[in-house]
């Protein structure tokens, strides 16, 4: 994804040789395997019914898609889903920004960084994945509940009286995203950075340019492959993620991950949870290539 | 092309080799096909002791993930551990293998209250492994009013302080019980009626959890909430201040049991390894580690005191309880209801 957002100017119309296909052929494979597979599949299935078991019939029908857009109760378009999915574009969104705030400067920073230390940077970044995902989520509980860490901290410094509610609010669900994603914003754009050609920064800055302007008309536009890539690899799992949102939000403000979930797991109702997961497919596919689209007018 | 035709080799030849790695043991094997955290390895380790059978052990983590599992066919499972409303759906669909009786003479040691139950009249299909409820853990250091039912606890007091289990026929049921209704009654009728109550009541809920409720006690987020027994226990035992209460309007009992799927490759393992769970002093040792209500009359026996005194395993006095029935196509409309007032539907 990050190479194809890096070079949209391939041009031409050379076709790949024999060579080529072979060399594309295991990550051909994977793809037909494990994305347009299970996405066919997907697909079949949210046109489909459940029986008693919850097993999926192949009888056709529109019921999982009209249950997504129409309220059955009054029979108007917009249902509970919608208020999911804003919800959730909302907390993805937000997530997105701070870890672009956060994550800008540090990224940069690692990037300018003499290239003896840019190793060591790298490294202290990946750290925190060499632990499982979902004990570092743990941590977090340890740390944000009532009787927990910071709490505690708090009070023995005698900076709060009672303890506060941290853990199980909507602040909370933020934060762990943010904690989660920020790695996948910092190295696209890192990847950006130490590519840029500091000429380039000190041609604007001979030329009279101030610091703001420099970046504004230099830096930003060079590194803003690295941030497309970035903000997409942060937005769109967070909008699926539901791990969090149960862990740390208590499940009292569901995201759309976690109702898609409820469907195949506790609902058993695939064909609906699959017509769910099409649809924000469909919505990510749409909003892609508008913005694609947009992209490579804008540089024509 | 070389290469191409080294890949199409080196895939036929894992093809073929998989399955015969399988075959090439001929030892006499049981897979059992059983909840996480609820089956001991010094069970599993005792029954190879004793028989020779080797146990190959997959867990999963609800009813659901089961059901999946066992019927998208491709696995062959021996034993499987379902609760008792996926037992009564599985026999009604004809999944389960009639049980053996003549194998498994232990059978006689379960207390007569967890045998023939209205999911397995006859019971021919199951055979009760453990048993429990869902009840009111209260954390009595903080909330001073008495708890007797979900009424109190629902009453406004506690707003934001609550967790409960995230299963939505378990929260209808209760709604259900506070009307006097059925959990099996889930008609729509009755779905309608639970809907105002539940409107009220989910907006005080802090914390939906069905893993591990217990956490958001132990670490003071919440005060109280509506909990698996078993987990209960475990509270009780780590601080007395965490008491346990079954509602007054009607608890949720519910019994896992061990069963035979259909077309089952060891039929006759698994109910050796039924047999040799209902043996007193193997039941105990499944009590001592996931503290349940255990089914079997003879274990119970064996117990220490304060294991039968421990009021979220053994509820004294003559509670009111149910188990759940299967209610089929009715789960979707549950999950429907909830996910609307979840999402703040009014």
């Amino acid at each position: 994804m990050q190479a194809a957002i890096a070079a949209p100017d391939t041009g031409g119309t050379r076709r790949p040789g024999l060579l080529g296909w072979l060399l594309m052929a295991p990550m051909l494979l994977w793809l037909i395997a494990f994305v347009i597979a299970p996405t066919v599949i997907l697909l079949v299935y949210s046109f489909c019914q459940r029986d008693d078991l919850g097993q999926v019939v192949y009888t056709f029908t529109w019921d999982n898609y009209r249950r997504i857009f129409i309220d059955s109760d009054t029979g108007e378009f917009g249902t509970i889903y919608f208020t999911v999915f804003v919800r959730s574009v909302v907390y993805a969104g937000l997530t997105t920004i701070i870890c672009l705030v956060l994550g800008y400067p540090v990224a940069w920073f690692i990037g300018r960084a003499p290239e003896s230390r840019r190793n060591l940077l790298l490294t202290l970044l990946m750290i925190p994945f060499w632990t499982s995902f979902l004990i570092r989520t743990y941590a977090w509980i340890t740390i944000l509940s009532t009787n927990g860490l910071l709490n505690g901290f708090l009070q023995y410094t005698k900076l709060i009286e009672e303890p506060f509610d941290m853990l199980y609010t909507p602040g909370a669900v933020v934060l762990g995203l943010v904690y989660s994603y920020l790695p996948f914003l910092i190295l696209p754009i890192y990847g950006s950075v130490e590519k840029l050609d500091n000429s380039l920064v000190e041609a604007a800055f001979d030329l009279g340019a101030g610091p703001v302007r420099a970046f504004q008309k230099v830096i930003l536009p060079l590194t803003q492959p690295g941030i497309v890539a970035g903000v997409l690899l942060v937005f769109i799992p967070a909008i699926g993620m539901f791990a969090i949102s149960q862990l740390m939000g208590g499940g009292t403000q569901p995201m759309m991950g976690e109702v898609i979930q409820n469907q195949f797991m506790q609902a058993r109702d695939w064909p609906f949870g699959a017509a769910l997961g099409m649809t924000l497919v469909v919505l990510f596919a749409v909003v892609f290539w508008f913005t694609s689209r947009r992209r490579g007018a804008a540089e024509v | 092309m070389k290469a191409i035709r080294f890949l199409i080799a080196f895939t036929l030849l894992s093809i073929i080799a998989v399955p015969g790695y399988g075959q090439a043991k001929k030892k006499q094997v049981l897979n059992l096909f059983c909840w996480s955290e609820y089956v001991p390895q010094e069970v599993i380790d005792g029954f190879t002791k004793e028989t020779g059978i080797k146990v190959n052990v997959e867990n999963y983590a609800s009813n659901e993930e089961m059901l999946s599992k066992l019927l998208a066919g491709g696995s062959k499972y021996d034993l499987i551990q379902p609760s008792e409303y996926v037992i009564e759906a599985l026999i009604k669909a004809e999944k389960l293998e009639p049980l053996t009786l003549e194998n498994i003479p232990n059978i006689k040691n379960l207390d007569p209250k967890f045998t023939k139950l209205p999911h397995d009249p006859e019971g021919k299909y199951c055979v009760a492994w453990m048993a429990g409820t869902v009840g009111i853990a209260v954390n009595t250091a903080k909330v001073k009013t008495p708890v007797a039912g979900y009424k109190d606890v629902f009453n406004g007091t506690h707003k934001r302080r609550i967790v409960v289990l995230n299963d939505s026929r378990e929260i209808v049921s209760w709604a259900l019980a506070t009307l006097g209704i059925s959990a099996n009654d889930m008609t729509p009728e009755n779905l309608e009626k639970a809907k105002p109550i539940l409107a009220e009541w989910l907006p005080q809920v802090k914390v939906y959890d069905s893993d591990s409720p217990k956490t958001a006690l132990l670490n003071g987020d919440v005060d109280l909430g509506i909990v698996w027994s078993g987990e209960a226990a475990i509270l009780w035992s780590k601080n007395k201040k965490f008491t346990y209460v079954l509602p007054s309007e009607g608890a949720h009992q519910f019994i896992d049991s061990l069963a035979v799927p259909k077309g089952a490759p060891n039929k006759e393992n698994g109910e050796k390894f039924i047999n040799y769970i209902l043996k007193p002093e193997v039941s105990v040792l499944i009590s001592d580690a996931f503290p349940y209500t255990n089914p079997n009359a003879e274990a119970v026996k064996l117990l220490k005191k304060s294991q039968r005194d421990n009021p979220a395993s053994y509820p004294p006095g003559e509670p009111k309880l149910e188990t759940f029935q299967d209610i089929g196509k009715a789960a979707k409309d549950i999950d429907k209801l909830v996910t609307d007032l979840k999402g703040g539907k009014k």
